[in-house]
């Protein structure tokens, strides 16, 4: 980037389903930088491009109907445009739905923005019988409007060009026009005008017509804005009355009077613009619908695609994680031959290696799923699926396409959160993303396959799926609770389109699926890694060089004896191999058992393992033992790790060869002195179902909706899990379960 | 009895028969008139009731000597059983006009509605009924401004009250606020058009048309929307 470069500022505005996003791609390609806006849970996208002396920098902003302060998105382009003082805005409008995307245009030539429109998916709106007369629009608008085709990049050179002109100021095309409101507005429009420029200050910042306008309207930012300046009561008086004036001349309120003025103003300039003839081809979205949405077909068809999506993501991609695994242990292994021992080798073997691998394993998940939902959604029928599930959401205080990525948590909830970005509304975002832990992950299904199938013999698969509709029921609870909480009165009324079906591009598909995955590891990690790191050291140390001597000490012992046996065995004259063997195998045995309660009492010393030890007042009432807490706490970077520290603090072997287990986790478990009932066993699962999933999951939950929800959730899940377990331990005790 | 309009004077006298077998009757005159002979197999489809049943039916007006009807031929009316197919057919018209052209329901649901309650009223209410429709119908100009408003308030139907298929235009949006605000920069103004496209399975939202795109919404949401119902004849392109 040479510094010669002027820089140009765009910010790519257009409705939902203009193909904004398209455009944006076309333009930057694949050199994108993905943040969020400041403080809130929405994408906000970046791109540069080069183009002769300047330097494009191009904004992709979220996709709005309007630019009143309805929603978190409006009010972010809209302080966008204020604030980032762009040097213009690409607008992208759906050329075969001008009429509602223009409305979006006369706001933006009201708030006195720059404009290039990109008549967008031209050729489907041609193909539908529209004639679209461009020389005339640009003239009517004021504006280059150039015909494009954002999914086959067609006419994104001459938005470039346009872009480079009008920032230049060398554009002929670019006039600045009024919306007319007619003489009764108009005058008061002036009236408001006038109190404002009282005040340089304020008509230096904004369109001082763009103020007047947006206060007439009751615009609670703009009130805001302008709050603090000194003639601000003025203001708001004179915009009051004009109101009330004109509400009574036209008898009707003020928001319907100002949008059938804009509206007359482009129906007025699509009349002379526009023509339509016969559509070319009959509607295929149509046929397509009456399958999809049918009654008796809809939630069939549903639940096959989210069947087939589940399946893929989750049964498809355990190969590549498989893969994965494998490769991680092995260059494990490499490096454990190369490095001299030492807590070196352990940190990068055990802590980093393992740390990596832990990141990486979910890319493959992630990966696919992305495909999939990039293909439901740029299809369309993301937005039939959501027309369906809304009802049952709805009860939930969600929103239909919340569906997906909770089912998704069934498999794993890092992609299932990330998942949660087709939500267009914060709240619902947040939502989604709070109760997705509740939907029990396929990582946690070992440990109830351990303890069902030890404390439940007879039934183990009914307590499973007991353990997974408690997950259900309570996300269900939750949802309504945080609505209730959070977002008491904020309205999300579903005004979702529904667009025609479309046949996504490879491109898009490909572009949309590296998107995730470079996204995913680069914000998440990063961090995950660190924080594998952090809990891999307080799992392993401090070390004891006491326990270390003392059972190399006993090991020496043991072998001794045994040898002093076999020579025994040997002078006595027992030759025979049995006898021999069986001393051999019982050598091993006792051998195997050292090690692991070597292990137990080194674990035990460890930070976690104090940590385990400390919690045990708070989870003796759940009647959890202190391998329990121990497990729990360990367990808190992959559920799966809940079952391995079990083994080691049971002394039980992990080994499959069942003549060096001979006393598996099973066995050691089921043993009266540890106390474990089939009550303890079913808490126990309970907590490992409701507290923190993992360590990724807290740390994407901290990526998409931020770092202070990333915490409650963290709270409100051990408490939850607290509280179910107590409350179950507690009434089962009193039945005597 | 007067008739102080001066109409016919319709007879609305009860008929001896059950419900289920007033439609018979009805069913059989309209399919008389609307074809030379009428056949069981018609009865069944237009009533939507199984072959067997309507011949155990017709068996039971032909004991009543209403209907001359041989196994497997056609049946017909006898002249008594004209007498009572008028008196419902009248019933039937009567309330017809009524639902449609006083209450101002569409075609279809006037019919409907007619055929649920018409073997249920007396006909002291059906000749009350008639006279108001006679009223509605004769001239006066001091009549037009009023029923003129009527019509308008009757006609106004909360977008979440039509059915799948119906055709509409906005009145007007009730309700304040944010979402309000969304329809109306939405395009959902007066004298648009809205079609309803669908129900979704389980009833709601609904999946509505406007300016050429589809858009769903939640029935509670759609109860804002005051529509008009427009005659599918004129959803013709004159735009």
């Amino acid at each position: 980037m040479e510094m010669k470069n002027r820089e140009i500022v765009i910010g790519i505005v257009g409705n939902p389903n203009s193909g904004k996003t398209t455009i944006f791609n076309a333009l930057t390609g694949a050199r994108q930088k993905v943040a969020n806006w400041s403080g809130v849970t929405v994408e906000r996208r970046e791109g540069a491009i080069i183009r002769g002396d300047y330097r494009i920098r191009i904004v992709d902003l979220p996709g709005i109907y309007s630019l009143t302060s309805y929603s978190i998105e409006e009010i972010i382009t809209r302080d966008f445009i204020l604030n980032d003082h762009p040097d213009l805005i690409v607008n992208v409008v759906d050329a075969g739905n001008l009429e509602r995307n223009l409305y979006l245009t006369t706001q933006l030539i009201e708030m006195g923005a720059r404009v290039v429109i990109a008549l967008n998916m031209f050729d489907e709106a041609t193909s539908k019988g529209f004639i679209i007369d461009t020389d005339r629009l640009e003239k009517l608008l004021g504006m280059p409007v150039i015909k494009t085709v954002g999914t086959r990049s067609i006419g994104i050179e001459e938005i470039e060009r346009e872009i480079v002109e009008v920032a230049g100021g060398q554009s002929d095309k670019v006039r600045h026009i009024h919306i007319q409101y007619g003489l009764d507005i108009e005058k008061e429009i002036k009236e408001i005008q006038s109190k404002i420029w009282s005040d340089e200050d304020i008509g230096e910042r904004y369109s001082t017509r763009w103020l007047a306008i947006r206060l007439l309207e009751k615009d609670r930012d703009v009130e805001r804005k302008l709050r603090n300046y000194p003639n601000f009561d003025e203001i708001a008086e004179q915009a009051a009355e004009s109101r009330i004036e004109l509400e009574k001349k036209f008898n009707d309120d003020i928001e319907t009077i100002l949008s059938d003025m804009r509206y007359g103003f482009i129906s007025g300039a699509l009349k002379e613009s526009t023509a339509k003839t016969a559509p070319k081809r009959i509607d295929l979205s149509e046929k397509i619908d009456k399958i999809v949405t049918n009654r008796y077909l809809g939630f069939p068809i549903l639940f096959v695609f989210l069947w087939a999506l589940f399946q893929l993501t989750f049964s498809l991609g355990e190969y590549p994680m498989r893969l994965i695994e494998s490769g991680v242990t092995q260059l494990g292994i490499a490096i454990n031959g190369l490095l001299p021992s030492g807590p070196v080798k352990d940190m990068i073997i055990d802590g980093i290696i393992g740390g990596v691998g832990g990141v990486i394993v979910f890319l493959p998940n992630i990966l696919i799923l992305f495909i999939g939902i990039s293909f439901m959604e740029d299809t369309g029928y993301m937005a039939r699926a959501a027309f369906i599930m809304d009802k049952i959401m709805h009860k939930m205080g969600l929103h239909g396409k919340s569906f997906i990525p909770l089912v998704m948590g069934f498999g794993c909830n890092v992609p299932a959160i990330m998942a949660t970005r087709t939500l267009e509304s914060r709240q619902d975002r947040i939502l989604s993303i709070l109760i997705n832990p509740f939907m029990s992950c396929s990582a946690r299904l070992p440990v109830y396959v351990l303890f069902a199938g030890i404390f439940f013999r007879e039934h183990p698969a009914t307590i499973i799926l007991s353990l997974y509709m408690v997950g259900v029921a309570l996300a269900f609870l939750s949802a309504r609770l945080f609505r209730y909480v959070f977002f008491k009165g904020e309205s999300t009324p579903f005004v979702m389109e529904l667009p025609p079906y479309r046949m996504p591009t490879l491109k898009t598909t490909l572009l949309h699926m590296w998107d995730r995955a470079s996204q995913y590891l680069k914000k998440m990690g990063g961090i995950i890694l660190a924080f594998s790191i952090v809990i891999w050291v307080l799992g392993a140390y401090p070390k004891s060089a006491d326990i270390a001597e003392r059972y190399a000490h006993r090991m020496n012992e043991l072998r001794g004896a045994h040898h002093a046996q076999l020579r025994a065995a040997r002078k006595k004259g027992v030759e025979n191999t049995a006898g021999v063997k069986r001393l051999e195998e019982r050598y091993r045995r006792d051998r195997e058992q050292l090690i692991l309660k070597k292990k137990a009492e080194e674990k035990k010393i460890t930070l976690i393992g104090r940590f385990g030890e400390v919690i045990l007042p708070l989870i003796r009432p759940l009647g959890f033992n202190w391998q329990m807490g121990i497990s729990l706490s360990t367990g808190f970077v992959a559920k799966e790790i809940v079952v391995s520290t079990m083994g080691v603090l049971y002394h039980a072997s992990a080994s499959e060869d069942p003549e060096i287990a001979q006393n598996s986790l099973e066995d050691t478990l089921k043993k009266p002195e540890y106390g474990i009932t089939p009550l303890i066993a079913y808490t126990f699962m309970l907590f490992v179902l409701l507290y923190v999933p993992c360590l990724a999951t807290v740390v994407v939950i901290g990526r998409e909706a931020g770092w202070q929800w990333a915490c409650f959730s963290f709270v409100y899940q051990v408490l939850l899990a607290w509280i179910i377990c107590f409350i179950v331990y507690n009434i089962g005790s009193v039945l005597g379960l | 009895m007067k008739d102080r309009t001066g109409y016919e004077d319709l007879s609305f006298e009860a008929t001896p028969l059950t419900a289920p077998m007033e439609d018979y009757i009805e069913t059989i005159a309209n399919l008389s008139s609307e074809k030379k002979v009428v056949r069981v197999k018609d009865i069944a489809k237009k009533l939507d009731i199984k072959m067997p049943s309507v011949t155990n039916a017709l068996n039971k007006l032909k004991e009543k000597q209403l209907i001359n009807y041989e196994k497997y031929g056609y049946v017909e009316l006898t002249p008594e059983g004209e007498k009572v197919a008028e008196r419902v057919c009248n019933k039937h018209s009567c309330l017809v006009d009524f639902f449609s052209d006083i209450l101002r329901m569409n075609l279809k649901s006037a019919n409907e509605e007619a055929c649920k309650v018409e073997h249920h009223l007396s006909p002291g209410t059906m000749r009350q009924i008639q006279r108001l429709i006679e009223f509605f119908r004769s001239e006066g100009e001091s009549k037009r401004k009023w029923i003129g408003e009527l019509r308008a308030i009757l006609d106004e139907r909360r977008l979440s009250d039509l059915k799948e298929g119906d055709a509409a235009e906005i009145i007007r949006l009730h309700g304040s606020g944010d979402f309000r605000k969304r329809l109306i920069e939405m395009g959902f103004r007066k004298g648009v058009k809205i079609d309803v496209v669908k129900y979704a399975p389980l009833k709601d939202p609904m999946l509505i048309e406007i300016k050429g795109y589809q858009i769903s919404l939640r029935v509670e949401e759609a109860k804002s929307i005051m529509v008009r119902l427009r005659e599918v004849s004129d959803s013709g392109d004159e735009e």
